[in-house]
């Protein structure tokens, strides 16, 4: 497959107004004023765009489908529709709306295919293909995939699905209790199942598949639960495994050959997947695949994250633990490894990689360069040389204080000593928390304005690590973490960022942490929803809320846009709070469970007086 | 309040099944005491106790395959016998129980002090499983099918009885009503 670049990105070489003066002082000396939860605070607004920007890899399938979990390889999360803009946003109605009978966070996205939608439910991870033609949306079919019980327990933070991949005519979605599946898109008829992960050992999926040349990548969750991360490929046609290649260990697992060349000097030398843990710690060391992939047609090369180490008490693993919480670009054929860059060497605060990686070629110092760009959990954004591994730019996104920067010279962060974990000590006041600047809630790019609109926490935490012992099927964590809000008064802000500077250009602060995903849209508008159920359309170039509308719960999945059999422009978001930070966080959030009544939580203290459990696909039109 | 680990928890993993209790002296009492307990409960299946009842009133396995045969008005025993925990409201046992809940990982799937996390709160004095020691103990022995591990065989009896009564004595904050006023609790994050 070539290269495509959208032509009409070219035909918008808008003007750079005021790149840097219009948006605001750097996130860390923020002077939000507090705002309460029924506030939806207004954005401080700036204007500004980035001129020659461009998607890397084409949409998949025509502009009015949804084929991927981000509409594309590149996780760009755009679409060409354009029917709605600023002018029109504010007639947005509910067109109709679907229960998906789970409660439970609804992470994901619908897929759209032809005249059909496809839904993928969290545990027991039920998919619907949902007739588009028909007035009242029948359904054409429904599948419900035998499913370990057990795997809810084994689950660190919710039992949520973030959604599946369309390609050659069938569905391929991962199940939580470890499993792929194929299911006939035209039928719902399994085709294959093939058990990837081991739930006895803590493995379980919640990941989206992406499908590359005919095979299907896939990745476990578990990095609580002392794993030992992989990633892997199956046959789409049969589902038989045709590579897999773990995240550490020695090389001949790693899948680091000939072709490996680390940007930086320290990240190169023989089996350091192993020999940058003590002993055979990195047997239990995590670095699970949990996030989203991306794919670059050009280079061949699969792009994933890799999460936080095992345990969270550092003492137990001294060294860098290569290659756990690093961005890793892997050959699409046979897995192996081409450059890897660890963003948060011997993480020691939970911050896991795996957020999206988003392919996109930026003019920077007057060069048009082919980079993906990477908001981080540990709070930085990375504008990184898609090649070649090399930090071009790495500024913080949000409110941080446990590092003073990125070194260029080595990419590795300057870590504040003050806020070093360590065993049987209590660290206060380290931020981000260890949800992340920005957690499993993708960002979206548009070409039209050259940025990116991220979704994203404030929230600080104290750390206290423990020693912990590694028990196969129970967590593997070592550490107590509680978290508060941030400073400024708010919890979360949804931000427009300039990744060629390195800078945000506006932001909407919001009273909770915005743990759903963007969609950005050729008619200038982009959408969003909120943990306490607004779902949001706002002015892509000045961050203005042009509309929104309080769905069924919390909105913690990603909208994604297409053309109904009428021709109309729709919006689909899915409402079902939930994921670790609806159900773990929130705590009495989870009042459907009548043994399962708990105190609120500190973090969010008055979520549940917002919103209740409930999955819902709500669609919008003009 | 948060559960530190301590020496002591990880010697007493490392000490493993039989050393587990402080008061070593009286350990071999304790055992047989615990092994019987122990021993009936993991024999007496809910079904076998409902057999037994139905036994001491008669005829019962004719009426088991026959239903249709019991007579008016025999009392339909639903509750399994009484099992008692040898360590029930024991302070120094409460207290063994509290680290091993650390010890063992429980804590990171049900939260500090059991407030909930992964798995269920064992805070609000309402139990999926059954709330009685027998109840909880066979929780913890057997396991459960949503993803709580079966210990039994890899601890000892002693020690899942010395967490049955720490997890029921956690069970104090009961909160039917919400209006946003009550106390929060700190919460830990994956």
């Amino acid at each position: 497959m070539s290269r495509v670049l959208h032509a009409y990105s070219a035909i918008l070489p808008l003007l750079a107004l005021a790149a840097c003066g219009g948006g605001e002082k750097p996130a860390a000396t923020d002077s939000a004023s507090s705002s309460g939860p029924q506030a939806t605070s207004g954005a401080t607004t700036g204007t500004a765009a980035v001129s020659g920007a461009q998607i890397a890899v084409a949409h998949a399938g025509p502009p009015g489908e949804w084929q991927m979990p981000a509409g594309d390889y590149a996780s760009s999360r755009y679409s060409q529709l354009a029917s709605i803009t600023p002018q029109n946003a504010a007639n947005l109605k509910v067109a109709w709306a679907f229960s998906t009978g789970v409660l439970r966070g609804h992470e994901g996205q619908p897929l759209v295919v032809g005249n059909t939608m496809y839904v993928v439910t969290p545990y027991p991870n039920v998919s619907y293909a949902i007739d588009l033609a028909q007035t009242g949306q029948p359904l054409k079919w429904k599948f419900r995939p035998q499913n370990d019980q057990q795997a809810i327990g084994r689950a660190c933070c919710d039992v949520v699905n973030r959604g599946a991949a369309y390609a050659d005519g069938k569905i391929f979605y991962n199940l939580l209790d470890g499993h792929t599946v194929a299911i006939d898109a035209t039928t719902g008829n399994q085709v294959w199942r093939t058990k990837m992960g081991d739930l006895s050992r803590g493995e379980t999926i919640t990941m989206a598949p992406i499908v590359v040349k005919g095979k299907v990548i896939v990745g476990s969750s578990g990095g609580e639960m002392g794993v030992r991360g992989w990633i892997a490929a199956l046959d789409a046609a049969t589902g038989k495994e045709v590579w897999r290649a773990y995240n550490i260990g020695p090389d001949r697992d790693v899948k680091v050959g000939p072709r490996f060349k680390t940007f930086y000097a320290h990240d190169r030398g023989k089996d350091l997947g192993a020999t940058s843990w003590p002993g055979d710690t990195w047997k239990t060391g995590g670095g699970a695949v949990w996030g989203w992939l991306s794919y670059d047609p050009a280079l061949n090369l699969i792009y994933h994250g890799t999460s936080n180490p095992g345990p969270w008490n550092e003492n137990q693993r001294t060294g860098d633990n290569k290659w756990t919480a690093s961005i890793l670009a892997r050959d699409a054929d046979t897995g192996e490894i081409v450059w890897a860059l660890q963003v948060t060497p011997h993480d020691m605060w939970d911050y896991d990689a795996v957020n999206e990686n988003i392919l996109v070629d930026l003019p920077i110092k007057g060069q048009t360069r082919k980079v993906l760009v990477h908001f981080d959990r540990n709070g930085f954004a990375y504008t990184v040389d898609r090649a070649t591994g090399e930090i071009l730019l790495a500024e913080p996104f949000v409110p941080m204080n446990w590092s003073t920067g990125i070194d260029l010279s080595t990419g590795r962060p300057k870590v504040v000593e003050t806020k070093k974990t360590a065993q049987d000590k209590n660290v206060k006041d380290i931020c981000p928390s260890l949800e992340g600047g920005k957690n499993q809630q993708p960002a979206a790019f548009s070409p039209q304005t050259g940025l990116f609109y991220v979704p994203t926490n404030n929230l600080c935490m104290d750390f206290q690590a423990r020693a912990v012992t590694y028990i196969a099927g129970t967590p593997f964590i070592g550490g107590n973490a509680p978290e508060k809000g941030g400073p400024g008064g708010y919890r979360g802000e949804f931000i427009a960022w300039d990744a060629t500077t390195g800078k945000k250009i506006w932001g909407i602060k919001e009273p909770y942490p915005v743990w759903g995903g963007a969609l950005a849209t050729a008619g200038g508008v982009v959408f969003y929803g909120t943990l306490d159920g607004w779902f949001k359309a706002v002015d892509a170039r000045s961050g203005k809320v042009l509309w929104q509308f309080k769905v069924g719960s919390g909105v913690v999945g990603n909208p994604v846009t297409y053309t109904g059999p009428d021709g109309k422009q729709y919006v689909a978001i899915y409402a079902g709070i939930g994921g670790d930070m609806g159900l773990l966080i929130a705590g009495d959030v989870a009042a459907n469970l009548p043994f399962d009544v708990r105190e609120r939580g500190t973090t969010l203290p008055d979520i549940a007086k917002w919103t209740s459990w409930g999955g819902e696909l709500f669609v919008f039109s003009l | 309040m948060r559960h530190r680990i301590g020496g002591l928890t990880l010697i007493l993993i490392a000490a493993g099944v039989a050393a587990a209790c402080r008061n070593n002296a009286g350990a071999s009492a304790d055992t047989s005491t615990v092994g019987r307990s122990a021993s009936s409960t993991s024999s007496t299946s809910p079904e076998q106790s409902a057999e037994s009842h139905l036994l001491v009133a008669g005829d019962s396995l004719r009426l088991i395959e026959h239903p249709e045969n019991l007579p008016a008005g025999f009392p339909l025993q639903i509750k399994p016998l009484p099992i008692k925990n040898p360590y029930e409201g024991d302070k120094a046992a409460i207290a063994s129980g509290a680290q091993l809940f650390v010890g063992y990982n429980c804590l990171d799937c049900h939260g500090a002090d059991g407030s909930g996390a992964m798995g269920p709160s064992f805070q609000d004095g309402r139990w999926h499983f059954g709330g009685s020691p027998g109840d909880v103990f066979e929780s913890i022995y057997q396991g459960r099918p949503d993803g709580m591990p079966a210990w039994g065989g890899r601890i000892s009896n002693e020690q899942i009885w010395m967490l049955t009564a720490y997890v029921r004595s956690l069970s104090s904050k009961d909160l039917s009503t919400e209006n946003f006023s009550g106390k929060t609790v700190e919460r830990t994050g994956h």
